[in-house]
């Protein structure tokens, strides 16, 4: 993980000469082209003051540190606290895209200032970063805290098909959905009164958790919605469309990932306008890792210098499906004995004991440590939980391809990583990335619902003497271009604009 | 005149009858929310007022009385202004009086399509003194409030029957996400008659420091629902509003919680 002056831009060794090692993934001429145009003139004249609205937190706080309470009770300076031990950035997630889209929107000069609501129960009330973020956390209760998470865990499981419509229909009427509420009406009265004092011009809502936002705040201000997670109307109960639609029809514009979501919100029947903007990260935080980098992690992992590593990179969710990759190693192993999985990621926000506590990631991993040990392959799998951004560079150098296993996935930022390492990469069909792969050329598809396809997938790389890596990786290096901070920067200008039209 | 200084007993007098007065106040406050349960809380606010005002009205006057002042010119006086008053004053008192009960007991909201006498539209604007109707002809129909009282109102939105549509009018310090919390609750109890597509819904229509007007939206399952599900939401709202806590969200825990601008 990148420390807190690198990723605010002013790390000290940024203005030594750069280390081949350093340099960005995306360092070519064509690269700074598309950075100093990435925002129109026209997109800098009336920067706007916007209000962010996320249900993770930027930066998750596990206790109040010792001898500080009192300023840890009401406001946080951020240069007292020590990442690390005050504080840890959300890995991966909403937060890790959208906390450099809005750096690069106030120093483009595109937004004036930035307030970021996200829960956070063990945080203080408010928090400033250098540059114009506010964080502002919000405190809900342990008896609240409970039942929304079950409700939340309930709307995200069915939305990825990992509930059947019929068993979560009555969701709506139970008390854990009264909490989901509460937890969104309280979060709508603090931002109603951080517009009281900041008179924000746009609202920017991200993801399902905070649905509700919209319509709660009644205002008649530009209220945007971003819908990050998969979105399949056959997954969503009949007894849940209604509320549904007054939800999204509460916003002025939805955002989806993927041009199919965007066709299926039409068939679902929404009529207001929607917009598809491809997630991004920002290549300028990506380097490349050094032979010593690679050693390192190499031994920390146990993984010998003739292993064939298949990395998947993914939180411990069932809906990661990791456990398939676990399978299709099983049955290549025989014929490609040097072959290892590794699996990076642990919990997200909803397993965190900073979080909500709820331990499904841990089920999850113990699940997929019992499928390697029974299909006799643990020595063969490699479960390194979070890693250092660091770690996570040398990973991607150092393995031959990657896999996104998801059963659904709202889109699957980590297929841009690979690419960005010019690795190939095996996309499941069901992440909303897949609409960017083509099967061949940029990347290998598989279906996750047919038996076998991903071992036919991973065998064509597992035979392939260089070729074809090297056509998938260059061809999907270039494709991370439409997933680039520039290219989100663009189409964020372009929506502000239509949104100052409209 | 009566000297006070002599005889300063009817300033002790005046006293124990505004005493009295405070308390019979109270108690018919009580009374009244007791009686008016099952009506909506907006209607039994109004009621409340309406008891405690008369109360404090008589209250006065005896008071007045007490210290020798001739109430008759007094009340002559009073008489004779809200006369000149309601004259003076008689169509639009009858449209905002009119608008007052329609909220709660009219049967269409902003959106719905209507027929009033000869007059149909989609209504677009509901004001303090008359209804606003875009009409198929793009032509805007406004009509006096008291017009939807008058004369009979066909609500012509398909299934209009199911909405039950509830204002409600909360305190300014009410913690507004826990009472939102406690109906949800409760209206998930009644759920057998409600269609379970549509889970209670509540819109803030505006706020300010001492209050929060706000809409609390179900639909019934069938129409002889409507008047049993109606009559249990109001009761609910007037158990709610007396649990409800004060404010303890960051939201209106003071300013330091929303940075008052950098």
């Amino acid at each position: 993980m990148h420390s807190v002056d690198s990723r605010w831009g002013h790390d000290a060794g940024t203005a030594a000469e750069p280390r081949e090692e350093d340099r960005d993934l995306f360092s070519d001429p064509e690269a700074a082209t598309l950075a100093t145009t990435a925002v129109p003139a026209e997109g800098r004249m009336n920067a706007v003051s916007v209000l962010i609205n996320t249900q993770t937190p930027l930066l998750q706080f596990p206790r109040a540190p010792r001898g500080r309470h009192a300023m840890w009770e009401v406001e946080s300076n951020f240069s007292r606290l020590v990442e690390g031990e005050d504080y840890r950035f959300s890995p991966g997630g909403v937060s890790r895209m959208v906390y450099p889209l809005a750096r690069r929107m106030l120093t483009e000069g595109v937004w004036s200032d930035v307030h970021w609501v996200s829960l956070n129960s063990h945080g203080p009330e408010m928090v400033r970063l250098p540059g114009g973020i506010t964080l502002h956390n919000v405190t809900i209760q342990p008896e609240h805290l409970g039942g929304y998470g079950k409700a939340k865990e309930a709307i995200w499981s069915t939305v990825h098909g990992l509930n059947s419509p019929r068993s979560s229909r009555d969701l709506f009427w139970t008390d854990d959905y009264g909490e989901y509420t509460y937890y969104n009406r309280v979060t709508a009265e603090l931002i109603r009164e951080l517009d009281l004092a900041h008179d924000f011009d746009l609202f920017y809502i991200h993801d399902f958790q905070q649905l509700p936002i919209g319509q709660m705040l009644g205002t008649i201000k530009p209220k945007l919605f971003r819908w990050h997670i998969p979105f399949d109307s056959r997954k969503i109960p009949a007894q849940w469309r209604p509320l549904i639609s007054t939800y999204l029809n509460s916003y002025d514009v939805v955002v989806v990932s993927s041009e199919r979501y965007r066709g299926a919100l039409r068939r679902f029947g929404h009529r207001g306008p929607v917009r598809r903007m491809y997630p991004c990260i920002d290549p300028a935080e990506y380097k490349r890792a050094g032979p010593d980098d690679i050693g390192a992690v190499t031994t920390k992992f146990g993984i010998g210098p003739n292993d064939t590593v298949v990395l998947v990179v993914a939180r411990m969710d069932p809906a990661k499906a990791q456990d398939r990759v676990i399978g299709a190693v099983a049955r290549l192993l025989p014929r490609f004995p040097r072959l290892r999985l590794v699996l990076v990621g642990n919990g997200s926000f909803t397993s965190a004991s900073s979080g909500l506590g709820i331990p499904k990631s841990r089920t999850w991993r113990r699940h997929l440590e019992e499928t390697a040990a029974s299909r006799g392959v643990h020595d063969r799998v490699v479960f390194t939980g979070h890693v250092s951004q660091s770690e996570l560079e040398s990973l991607y150098e150092r393995c031959a391809f990657t896999v996104l296993p998801s059963v659904r996935e709202g889109f699957g930022l980590v297929v841009v990583e690979s690419w960005l390492y010019h690795k190939p990469t095996v996309v499941s069909v069901r992440a909303g990335i897949a609409d960017l792969v083509t099967d061949g050329e940029n990347g290998l598809l598989f279906d996750p619902d047919r038996p076998r396809a991903l071992d036919r997938q991973m065998l064509r790389l597992l035979r392939d003497s260089g070729p074809l890596s090297r056509k998938l990786g260059e061809a999907g290096h270039q494709t991370a271009r439409l997933c680039t901070l520039d290219a989100a920067v663009r189409d964020e200008v372009r929506l502000s604009g239509e949104l100052g039209e409209n | 005149m009566i000297d006070l200084v002599s005889d300063p007993w009817p300033l002790v007098y005046v006293g124990i009858t505004l005493g009295v007065t405070a308390l019979l106040a109270y108690v018919a406050k009580l009374l009244i929310w007791g009686m008016m349960r099952q009506s909506n809380p907006q209607i039994t606010i109004a009621a409340q007022r309406l008891g405690v005002s008369i109360v404090w009205l008589v209250g006065g006057v005896v008071a007045v009385q007490e210290l020798g002042v001739s109430i008759d010119v007094l009340l002559l006086v009073i008489g004779l202004l809200g006369v000149a008053t309601i004259v003076a004053l008689r169509q639009p008192l009858e449209n905002f009086g009119a608008k007052y009960f329609a909220d709660v007991y009219t049967p269409f909201k902003l959106g719905d399509t209507v027929r009033v006498g000869e007059h149909e539209g989609r209504v677009i604007e509901i004001n303090a003194m008359s209804t606003v109707l875009l009409s198929k002809g793009d032509a805007l129909v406004s009509l006096p409030n008291s017009a939807f009282l008058r004369q009979p109102v066909v609500n012509l939105t398909p299934q209009a029957w199911k909405e039950v549509v509830v204002p409600i009018t909360l305190p300014g310090t009410m913690d507004l996400a826990a009472f939102e919390n406690t109906m949800h609750r409760a209206i998930a109890r009644m759920r057998v008659r409600l269609d379970r597509r549509y889970p209670p819904i509540f819109t803030v229509k505006s706020r300010t420091a001492q209050s929060t007007d706000l809409l609390l939206t179900v639909m019934v399952r069938r129409p002889e629902d409507r008047d049993p599900v109606l009559a249990e939401v109001n009761l609910r709202l007037t158990e709610a509003m007396e649990k409800a806590p004060a404010s303890a969200s960051r939201a209106a825990s003071g300013a330091s919680a929303v940075d008052p601008g950098h």
